[in-house]
């Protein structure tokens, strides 16, 4: 317990009087690079009005629940359901940012996302509900069943030592199912990283297919997100040939989720969450441990997941996931497995 | 107003009259003993999103009965919050400003023990005996070049980028909180608040508007004062009187 009056009694504590220089109008960071120091002008520009309390007439607004590089999703009330006295009318609502939200092909990117998440029927896919638009504030919105629990980064830091085998297979299974469909479906997720997975009361759930892809001839003549004029990533978890050459394929994937249970088991990132070809140029693979809690037979799956060159990443969801279930010497063979 | 249990509060925050957007954001939760200051930054990606994340997981934290236990969790929180913000956003490769992120200052109270948790330059003030008293320290560039090269006050203010913040959620891969932990007594105020406010106004405007009884009354003196100058910034500003 510190009392101010005590420790502060040489008087530092007062406050010193503002001087007359005027003060520096903008919030920014000593150690960011940011060359763009005036965002307060770019979004005066910004034609489009704030974020209504209810959107569509419909969903009321409560409370931010995350937000992206395109979008921010909410917690919303579906006023409909209430009042139909729907026990449970709460829905995660997702609308662009609204900078981006100003290009002209932001709702046709929005509803490829959810024409994208719809097609995929899996128990570990998030349930996309609706997409709607509301033409008084001239934005368009996704309406998702809210999951209640717990984020994978959230668990991260709530389990800074990493999942024991019993706990990790739990989470890791599920959601190299939840891949390995997405990929047979011809679905690529394009941002794989432990905030888009979800650990909730009903299971995992893999979300956030806004920087998703359908390969040629899957949902013909949906609007694809240009890689060429948008390309977004999360830093550490997006493989090189994201990185240097824009190119989105089941393996980037597989890199992403690869790092994901690689920090789950040991609580590290493999690559101190560095870029990947800064990792890769400081050969950081080299001296890869495997994380001491993850049974043997898992690990030469997970090596090849995590590696940097996409040729030499020869492995699919589906392999990795039966690398996780199968014990090698399981003495009855594949397929009379139990099936925990 | 709201009043639960002898804690009276009120709290506002106003974009200024420059700025088109407010990125200010704060929590007033009296019967929680639990109020808030959070001021972002974003460019494009919103600073706004920023201050608001931490506002609304801080709202949203479990009322646990010990407070040392609430003190871990709003730390917790605000250690994910950081890593939310930084290693798990989603960069744009065409722009500059991929940093998101926000000043934080909250005030958790129990009776007579109290504890301030911030990073960056949203401040504490402590009115208490006629004499105010900023309890918070900045993370800035300023009070860094004052602690570590002696500079004063004027000359520190007088450098060029010296308000650039030192730390802030979701700025860094590691944050580091500063957390104060002291006990309250009957009579004393606190003001947290975003720089907004307090670069516009004296240590007497803070000390006249605290020396008001109710809170309610400092808060439109504090707002009337600072709005009657450039208000260049986003201001925010919650009183708490005990």
């Amino acid at each position: 317990m510190t009392d101010p009056l005590q420790t502060d009694a040489d008087g530092q504590a007062l406050v010193a009087p503002p001087g007359d220089d005027p003060p520096g109008d903008l919030t920014c960071y000593a150690f960011a690079q940011s060359k763009n120091r005036e965002p307060a002008r770019l979004a005066a520009r910004s034609a489009l009005s704030t974020m209504p309390d209810v959107l569509a007439g419909r969903y009321c607004i409560e409370r931010l629940l995350g937000a992206g590089g395109m979008g921010a999703v909410y917690r919303a009330r579906d006023l409909l359901a209430e009042q139909y006295g729907d026990p449970d009318p709460y829905v995660a609502l997702k609308v662009l940012n609204q900078d981006f939200a100003e290009s002209p092909d932001a709702s046709a990117v929005l509803y490829s996302e959810f024409c994208l998440t719809r097609y995929l029927r899996h128990d570990n896919v998030l349930r996309v509900h609706g997409f709607h638009v509301d033409t008084a504030c001239a934005r368009a919105f996704i309406t998702m069943e809210l999951m209640r629990g717990l984020t994978l980064d959230k668990l991260l830091c709530e389990r800074p030592l990493g999942l024991p085998w019993k706990e990790l297979r739990h989470i890791v299974l599920p959601l190299l199912d939840a891949l390995a469909y997405a990929h047979a479906c011809g679905v690529v997720h394009g941002d794989m990283k432990p905030s888009n997975v979800m650990l909730s009361e009903k299971g995992v759930r893999l979300f956030d297919f806004g920087l998703g892809r359908a390969e040629e001839g899957v949902l013909p003549g949906l609007p694809h997100l240009s890689r060429e004029r948008f390309n977004a990533w999360t830093p550490g978890y997006a493989a090189p040939e994201l990185l240097e050459h824009h190119s989105l394929s089941a393996r980037t994937d597989i890199y992403a989720v690869a790092c994901v249970i690689y920090e789950l088991a040991s609580g590290k990132h493999p690559f101190r969450h560095l870029p990947s070809i800064q990792a890769r140029d400081e050969h950081l693979d080299v001296g890869l441990q495997a994380p001491a809690r993850l049974p043997k037979r898992c690990w030469p799956a997970l090596r090849t997941a995590l590696a940097f060159d996409a040729s030499a990443r020869a492995i699919t969801a589906g392999q990795v996931r039966d690398a996780f279930t199968l014990p090698s010497s399981w003495p009855w063979g594949r397929r009379n497995r139990p099936s925990w | 107003m709201p009043l639960a249990g002898h804690w009276r509060s009120a709290a506002r925050t106003h974009a200024g009259k420059v700025r088109e957007r407010n990125e200010d954001a704060y929590l007033e939760c009296p019967e929680q003993g639990l109020w808030v200051v959070a001021d972002g930054m974003g460019g494009h990606q919103g600073g706004d999103i920023a201050s608001q994340m931490i506002v609304a997981s801080l709202a949203e934290l479990p009322v646990q009965e010990h407070f040392d236990d609430r003190l871990i969790g709003i730390r917790q929180c605000l250690h994910w919050l950081n890593r939310r913000l930084g290693q798990e956003l989603t960069v744009n490769a065409g722009r500059q400003d991929n940093i998101i992120g926000s000043t934080v200052v909250a005030l958790l109270v129990e009776e007579d023990r109290a504890a301030c948790v911030w990073a960056g330059d949203s401040r504490c003030y402590l009115w208490r005996g006629q004499r105010l008293y900023q309890l918070s320290r900045d993370h800035s560039l300023q009070q860094q070049m004052i602690d570590e090269r002696q500079m004063n006050a004027r000359q520190a203010r007088a450098h060029p980028g010296g308000h650039a913040l030192t730390r802030a959620v979701g700025a860094a891969e590691q944050l580091t909180l500063e957390v104060l932990e002291f006990e309250v007594f009957p009579g004393d105020a606190l003001l947290l608040c975003s720089d907004g406010l307090y670069q516009g106004l004296s240590s007497d405007a803070l000390s006249r508007a605290l020396s008001l009884g109710l809170p309610a009354m400092a808060l439109k003196r504090l707002f009337d004062d600072a709005l009657r100058g450039p208000a260049r910034d986003n201001l925010t500003a919650v009183v708490i009187r005990r």
